[in-house]
């Protein structure tokens, strides 16, 4: 007869936070891509040059540094997605993912307190960067650590189906 | 493991409804009305491939950037070759105190055909009429004795508030919040520009739209 692993919640919480953020950066990068608000769907081309509007309109890069990022980072974000929802080297992309998040949180933070009047661009054009936006991104990147901590966590306990029976 | 995959299944179903809640839904595709465009204050060929609604605010900075480092080159490049055409919306900010009073003047002096002398001189000077609130001054300097007598009884007549307003009704509609904003349509579809840019990426923008069949 088959033995259920008990109930832990560290490990309940790397399924449902892998799940979650890899869904997230999954949904992040394709409104990108295929901006879900307008209809009909704009080209690629067009909505990845809207997406590199909303970068500079950050001021923090150089304009040849804008069109690499829009035409890169939509990518990386799905790509990163589908190995959280995978699980397969929770460690490193996991990690990678806290590295991504907390520096959307920086950019964020610093245009909030600048007062910049503009779109946030998290998910697809439209969205105004407000302290809404600020706390959605603490808290993501907040999940992110977290997700990150139990992964390395997990990966030093032992499994509970390799314990040594006694007796 | 079907336990799990059922609870992947409902976390990512949950995930895109709410994000798609968090961003705000769809996005405005309102046209352009010839009735609601002042000729004074539009540019370039009506039947221009792009129509670029600029919903601006003259004491704003980033308006000012916007004005400054890419209209120049937009002109002579889009605009003057029949590419883009520019319609010019008054969008003052409550939170701007002279903002208001700024586009009384911008919308009296285009009324004379001097909007672009106006639009100049004040965001050149932003400054300091918006240190002083002395818009009058400021317009004064590009403008005759005669043309700012018409600007002063356009701007006391109060007629003007009337414009400023309709401006502002049709940039809420299309749920503008912020300036500058510029609502860019090409076939009937509408993509908005937020904030300020440089003309590197605009231009890229512009062409891919351009590109489109």
């Amino acid at each position: 007869m088959m033995e259920s692993s008990p109930f832990n919640p560290r490990r309940a919480f790397l399924l449902l936070g892998r799940l979650f953020l890899g869904g997230l950066l999954i949904y992040s990068g394709y409104t990108k891509l295929f901006v879900p608000g307008m209809k009909p769907h704009p080209p690629v081309g067009v909505a990845l040059a809207l997406f590199a509007t909303q970068i500079d309109s950050f001021q923090l890069l150089p304009p040849w540094a804008v069109t690499r990022l829009a035409h890169t980072l939509p990518f990386v974000e799905i790509a990163l997605g589908i190995l959280l929802v995978i699980g397969w080297r929770l460690r490193i992309w996991s990690s990678l993912a806290s590295v991504l998040l907390l520096g959307f949180l920086g950019v964020v933070i610093r245009s909030y307190a600048l007062g910049l009047q503009i779109n946030c661009g998290c998910f697809g054009p439209g969205e105004a960067l407000t302290i809404k936006t600020v706390l959605r991104d603490a808290a993501l990147a907040a999940v992110s650590l977290l997700l990150t901590v139990f992964a390395f966590l997990e990966a030093r306990a032992s499994h509970p189906w390799s314990r040594k029976v006694e007796g | 493991m079907l336990r799990q995959h059922i609870v992947a299944g409902m976390v990512l179903l949950g995930l895109t409804s709410a994000v798609t809640v968090l961003a705000g839904g769809g996005l405005s595709q309102a046209k352009v009305a010839a009735t609601d465009v002042d000729p004074h204050k539009a540019f370039g060929s009506k039947s221009a491939p792009i129509t670029m609604e600029v919903f601006s605010d003259f004491q704003c900075p980033a308006c000012r950037t916007l004005y400054k480092g890419v209209w120049p080159q937009l002109f002579e490049n889009y605009v003057n070759t029949g590419k883009v055409y520019l319609i010019h919306r008054d969008f003052p900010l409550p939170m701007h105190a002279h903002s208001r009073n700024a586009a009384r003047y911008a919308d009296a002096a285009a009324r004379i055909g001097k909007f672009e002398q106006a639009e100049q001189v004040l965001f050149e000077k932003q400054d300091s009429w918006a240190a002083s609130g002395d818009v009058d001054g400021t317009l004064a300097r590009v403008l005759t004795a005669a043309e700012m007598a018409k600007v002063r009884a356009l701007v006391k007549g109060g007629a003007l508030d009337a414009e400023i307003n309709r401006d502002v009704a049709l940039g809420q509609g299309r749920r503008v919040s912020q300036t500058p904003t510029c609502i860019i349509s090409r076939n009937g579809q509408t993509y908005p520009v937020v904030g300020p840019q440089s003309y590197e990426v605009f231009h890229q923008f512009l062409d891919q739209l351009l590109s489109q069949k």
